[in-house]
C-alpha cells in the first residue's frame, strides 16, 4: 500500500474539530506524522589520536530529518521515530598550523513506549538502532591521512514532552536522550595502516564489540515547538558525544549545534486505485 | 554543560589524552612519548629509550628559543638512525640520513643523461626509457611517488621487447608510493610469490606486535618481461624501493646490481606536537620473505661500486657491470 501525504493546516474551526476528531480515532491516530527538518550550526571537538594525540576544536554543520507517528501496536502505545542527521566539521589544532575535516551520517530509528504522566505531559521510553557513517581526515597526514568512522549500536532513549502554554502561546517542549549500550565497530588495529586492511587484504580484529566500557556516548536534544503564523518553527540544541577507546585507538567527537526548522504534521492516506 | 560531561564520566569517562603544555618541556615529553608508544624498531634496534628520556631531558630549559628545542630533538630522534623519522617545524625539517651519506653516491644523473639516456630517450609515466646500443633496455625510475600506470607499463615493455635483456635502474630513488612498487613488479613474475611479511603494532609496548602477516605478489593479467632483468641499486634506494628491490629479488630473472639499498621498511606514520611540529616516525614493519628486518637494506647479488676513472670518462661502472652480465648470462 502506497501512502500519500499533506500537510495538515486547518482552515477553519470546523476543520479544526474535525482534525482533533481524527486525532482522538484510535485508528486514524497512527496515520499522523510529525515531520520536521532542522538546519543548524555550533562547535566541535575532533580527537583520534589514531590521526594526532592533539584536541582540534571548530566548527560543526549540521541538518537533520525526523519523523514520529504512534503505531498499533501494544494498545496504540508505542511511536515510531525516524531521526537522520548529517555534519560537517572543520577543526585546527591547537598551534592553528594543520586543519581536520570530519563527517558523519547517523540514523536512529525504532520505537518508544509512551506514559501519559498528565494531559499536556508524557514520558518515552525505548530502543533504536542507530547507524553511523562517516570519516575524520588531517590535511597533512602522511600514510595515517584519515580515519574511517563506521559503527552500529543499539540505543537505550528516552524522551519527556512537554505541551504548555506561555500567555496563551502553545509551547512544545521536548527533551531526549540516546544511550548506545551494545553495538559493533570498526577500527583499524593500534599502528596498523589502511594499506595493510584494505590492500594487503588483513581484516583481523577491526571489527570489535562495543559497550559502554569502550563506546561511552550520549546524543541529547532539546527542541521547542513553537507557533509562527500558520506554521510551526521548531528551535533545537543537540550535544553529541560520541567516543570510543577501540583497539587502543582513543577518539571522541563533542558537538553543541543550535539548529533551526519547521515541522510539518502529515495524515497518511490510502492510495485510491 | 559541565553536568552533561559528569553524565558521560558516569557513564565511563570522557576519553582524552593526557595533554602536555605548548613548552619546551611539553614538546620534548610529547615527542619522547609518540615515539615511545608508536615507534616500530625500538626492540629491534636495541634502543633504550628511557635512557634516551633521561640524557636529552637535562637539555631542555624552560625559555629556550624554538631552535634550540628543535636542535635538541632532532638529536634525539636522530638516535633511531632512521630515514623515515622526521620533526617539521615552519623553518626546518630533521632527518636522517647518514644511511646514504655515509656511503659512495654510485650515482652520477650527469653521466646517465649524456651517455646512456642522450637526448633522444622516452618517458611514461614516472619511466625514462631507451635501448642502449648493444640492445639492451634501459629504465631509470627516478621517484615512487612519480605515477606509473598500467597503459605506462604495456608500453614500455612493448617498446623493449626485441631487447636481449633489461636493466631497471633504481638508484636514488628514495621511495614514495608502494602502489607503485606493486604495479612494476608484478610484470617480472609469472607466478605468485611470498615476497614478505607486514606487522602493526597492537599496544603501546616496545614489543607489542601483531603476527606477521603474508605479503603475496601477484602476477601482472598484461604483457609480462621474460627475459634477464638487472636491478640498479644505491644506498639511496630507500623505502618502496627497498620494498620493491625485496619483492624483485625472489623472481629467478632478476639480479639485483651495484651497493647495498639504504633499507626503511617502517611504513611512516604521521603525529604531531603541541606546538604544531609535524612528527614522522616508522609505525609498521615489513619483512623480507623469511621474517627478517630489511630496515638497514638489502644486500645486491653482485656489489659493485662506481669506479673513480670510469666516473671520469663519463661512464657508469654499474650499468657497464649490468650490461657485461646480460651479455654472460
Amino acid at each position: 500500500m502506497l501512502l500519500l501525504g499533506g500537510t495538515l493546516r486547518a482552515q477553519s474551526r470546523e476543520e479544526d474539530r474535525a482534525l482533533q476528531t481524527l486525532r482522538a480515532d484510535s485508528s486514524a491516530r497512527t496515520r499522523f506524522v510529525t515531520r520536521a527538518t532542522l538546519y543548524g550550526v555550533g562547535c566541535t571537538n575532533l580527537f583520534d589520536t589514531y590521526l594526532s594525540p592533539q584536541e582540534y576544536k571548530g566548527i560543526d554543520f549540521r541538518i537533520s530529518r525526523e519523523s514520529i507517528r504512534m503505531t498499533r501496536w501494544m494498545g496504540g502505545k508505542l511511536s515510531l521515530q525516524s531521526f537522520f542527521q548529517a555534519d560537517v566539521g572543520y577543526a585546527h589544532n591547537r598551534a592553528d598550523n594543520n586543519n581536520m575535516f570530519s563527517g558523519l551520517a547517523n540514523w536512529n530509528y525504532g520505537l518508544h513506549y509512551n506514559f501519559p504522566i498528565t494531559s499536556n505531559f508524557k514520558l518515552l521510553a525505548g530502543g533504536l538502532v542507530d547507524l553511523n557513517g562517516g570519516f575524520v581526515y588531517s590535511l597533512r597526514n602522511g600514510n595515517n591521512p584519515a580515519q574511517a568512522r563506521a559503527y552500529v549500536n543499539l540505543d537505550a532513549s528516552g524522551m519527556a514532552i512537554w505541551n504548555l502554554r506561555i500567555r496563551n502561546y502553545p509551547v512544545s517542549l521536548r527533551y531526549q536522550v540516546n544511550l548506545p549500550f551494545m553495538g559493533v565497530m570498526f577500527s583499524p588495529n593500534y599502528g596498523q595502516s589502511y594499506y595493510e586492511i584494505f590492500t594487503l587484504g588483513n581484516h583481523d580484529g577491526v571489527i570489535n564489540f562495543t559497550s559502554l566500557h569502550n563506546q561511552p556516548s550520549l546524543r541529547q536534544m532539546l527542541t521547542a515547538d513553537l507557533p509562527v503564523g500558520r506554521a510551526r518553527m521548531r528551535l533545537a540544541y543537540l550535544w553529541d558525544a560520541q567516543q570510543s577507546k577501540v583497539n587502543g585507538i582513543k577518539t571522541h567527537t563533542y558537538s553543541h549545534v543550535f539548529m533551526v526548522g519547521f515541522v510539518k504534521e502529515l495524515y497518511l492516506l490510502r492510495k485510491r486505485h | 554543560m559541565e553536568f552533561l560531561f559528569v553524565l558521560l564520566a558516569l557513564l565511563g569517562g570522557c576519553i582524552r589524552e593526557e595533554e602536555f603544555d605548548d613548552s619546551p618541556r611539553g614538546n620534548f615529553e610529547a615527542l619522547w612519548k609518540i615515539i615511545d608508544e608508536q615507534y616500530c624498531f625500538l626492540d629491534y634496534k636495541q634502543i633504550d629509550w628511557d635512557g634516551i628520556h633521561d640524557k636529552y631531558k637535562p637539555l631542555i630549559t624552560a625559555g629556550m628559543p624554538d631552535d634550540g628545542l628543535f636542535e635538541v630533538l632532532d638529536n634525539m630522534l636522530a638516535e633511531l638512525k632512521d630515514g623515515h623519522v622526521n620533526l617539521y617545524s615552519a623553518s626546518n625539517m630533521a632527518r636522517y640520513w647518514d644511511w646514504y651519506l655515509d656511503y659512495p653516491r654510485n650515482f652520477n644523473e650527469g653521466i646517465i643523461e649524456r651517455t646512456y639516456l642522450g637526448k633522444s630517450y622516452r618517458i611514461a609515466g614516472g619511466l625514462k626509457y631507451k635501448i642502449l646500443e648493444d640492445n639492451v633496455g634501459y629504465v631509470y625510475y627516478e621517484s615512487f611517488s612519480d605515477g606509473v600506470g598500467d597503459g605506462n607499463l604495456d608500453e614500455v615493455l612493448s617498446y623493449l621487447s626485441a631487447c636481449n635483456g633489461l636493466i631497471f635502474d633504481v638508484r636514488n630513488n628514495g621511495g614514495g608510493n608502494l602502489t607503485f612498487s606493486t604495479r612494476i613488479a608484478s610484470r617480472f613474475t609469472n607466478e605468485k610469490v611470498l615476497t614478505g611479511y607486514i606487522m602493526h603494532k597492537t599496544g603501546k609496548g616496545h614489543s607489542d606486535f601483531s603476527a606477521p602477516e603474508p605479503i603475496y605478489l601477484e602476477p601482472s593479467n598484461s604483457i609480462r618481461w621474460q627475459k634477464k632483468v638487472m636491478l640498479l641499486t644505491n644506498r639511496h634506494s630507500y623505502s618502496a624501493t627497498n620494498d620493491f628491490v625485496n619483492a624483485m629479488r625472489y623472481f629467478p630473472n632478476v639480479t639485483v646490481v651495484g651497493d647495498k639499498t639504504g633499507g626503511g621498511s617502517g611504513l611512516p606514520f604521521s603525529s604531531e606536537l603541541p606546538n604544531g611540529w609535524g612528527v614522522r616516525f616508522s609505525a609498521s614493519p615489513h619483512l623480507d620473505a623469511q621474517k627478517e628486518h630489511i630496515e638497514f637494506g638489502i644486500e645486491p647479488d653482485v656489489k659493485v661500486d662506481m669506479d673513480k676513472e670510469d666516473e671520469d670518462k663519463g661512464v657508469d661502472t654499474i650499468i657497464e657491470k649490468a650490461r657485461e652480465l646480460l651479455k654472460v648470462g
